[in-house]
């Protein structure tokens, strides 16, 4: 990957807060933001610090890299169904 | 009812209390600035033309020009977040966003001046039109409601508009 080019960051926040149930004010108050940031972050119009990026990926117990990349993320859809196939 | 009472009573009445404690909802501001500071312009402009108060330009332009000044001062407060309050600091982003902002308005603002600076000096010519005392009045203000709205219309633009939904 060209490290000077502007980059992508995909996340999948939206992903966790759903599957939590965990609205974007919750997740806003409890990593200390405004409720739009939350709004711009899930829809890759704002990238954050390490230290926002740090404090949501703590909020949901998860390693940062399996909430922020710069390669998109597989579909849902995508990892059950490998899931699927590995099982059989 | 004592009048201190009566005074608080219209401050909530009347919703200011919204605008000074900043509850309002912050908005991409894109377009109304853009008028305003065009009012501004052509409030500055008719004013400086028609100099004498029996002409109707002088008092449309003033009132133009004065409109928008106020227009401007109260426009700043429904835009992006520039402040934050004891409950709701400005986060990251609104840092990000401000400093932006602010940094490319002041560099306009600069321009501006810098070629105002560069005109005057050729104002003395004949022909050429430079300002008269209220002119210079009305152009300090103008460059004061400028300087507010700048900011707000350059942090519009910079930000895609938020979602209805992202305050849920």
């Amino acid at each position: 990957m060209d490290m000077n080019r502007v980059t992508i960051l995909y996340n999948r926040i939206a992903l966790f807060r759903t599957e939590r149930g965990v609205s974007r004010r919750e997740l806003a108050e409890a990593v200390g933001v405004n409720n739009q940031t939350i709004g711009y972050l899930e829809r890759g119009d704002y990238k954050p610090s390490l230290e926002l990026a740090m404090k949501i990926a703590a909020y949901f117990g998860m390693p940062i890299e399996l909430l922020f990349s710069f390669k998109p993320f597989e579909s849902v859809a995508d990892s059950l169904r490998r899931a699927a196939a590995a099982g059989e | 009812m004592t009048l201190l009472e009566k005074m608080d009573r219209l401050v909530y009445a009347t919703g200011i209390d919204r605008i000074l404690f900043r509850m309002i909802k912050p908005r991409t501001l894109r377009w109304s600035p853009v008028v305003v500071i065009a009012a501004l312009i052509a409030g500055y402009i008719l004013s400086a033309k028609n100099t004498n108060p029996l002409q109707p330009g002088f008092w449309i332009g003033w009132l133009l020009f004065y409109g928008a000044f106020l227009a401007a001062a109260f426009l700043r407060a429904f835009g992006p977040r520039f402040t934050g309050t004891g409950n709701h600091p400005l986060d990251e982003r609104e840092m990000m966003v401000k400093a932006r902002a602010h940094a490319i308005s002041g560099v306009a603002l600069a321009t501006l001046a810098m070629l105002g600076c560069f005109y005057m000096a050729a104002a003395d010519l004949p022909g050429f039109w430079h300002p008269h005392t209220l002119d210079w009045m009305n152009l300090g203000f103008g460059i004061q409601a400028t300087g507010l709205l700048l900011p707000t219309l350059i942090a519009s633009w910079m930000q895609p508009r938020a979602l209805a939904d992202d305050e849920d």
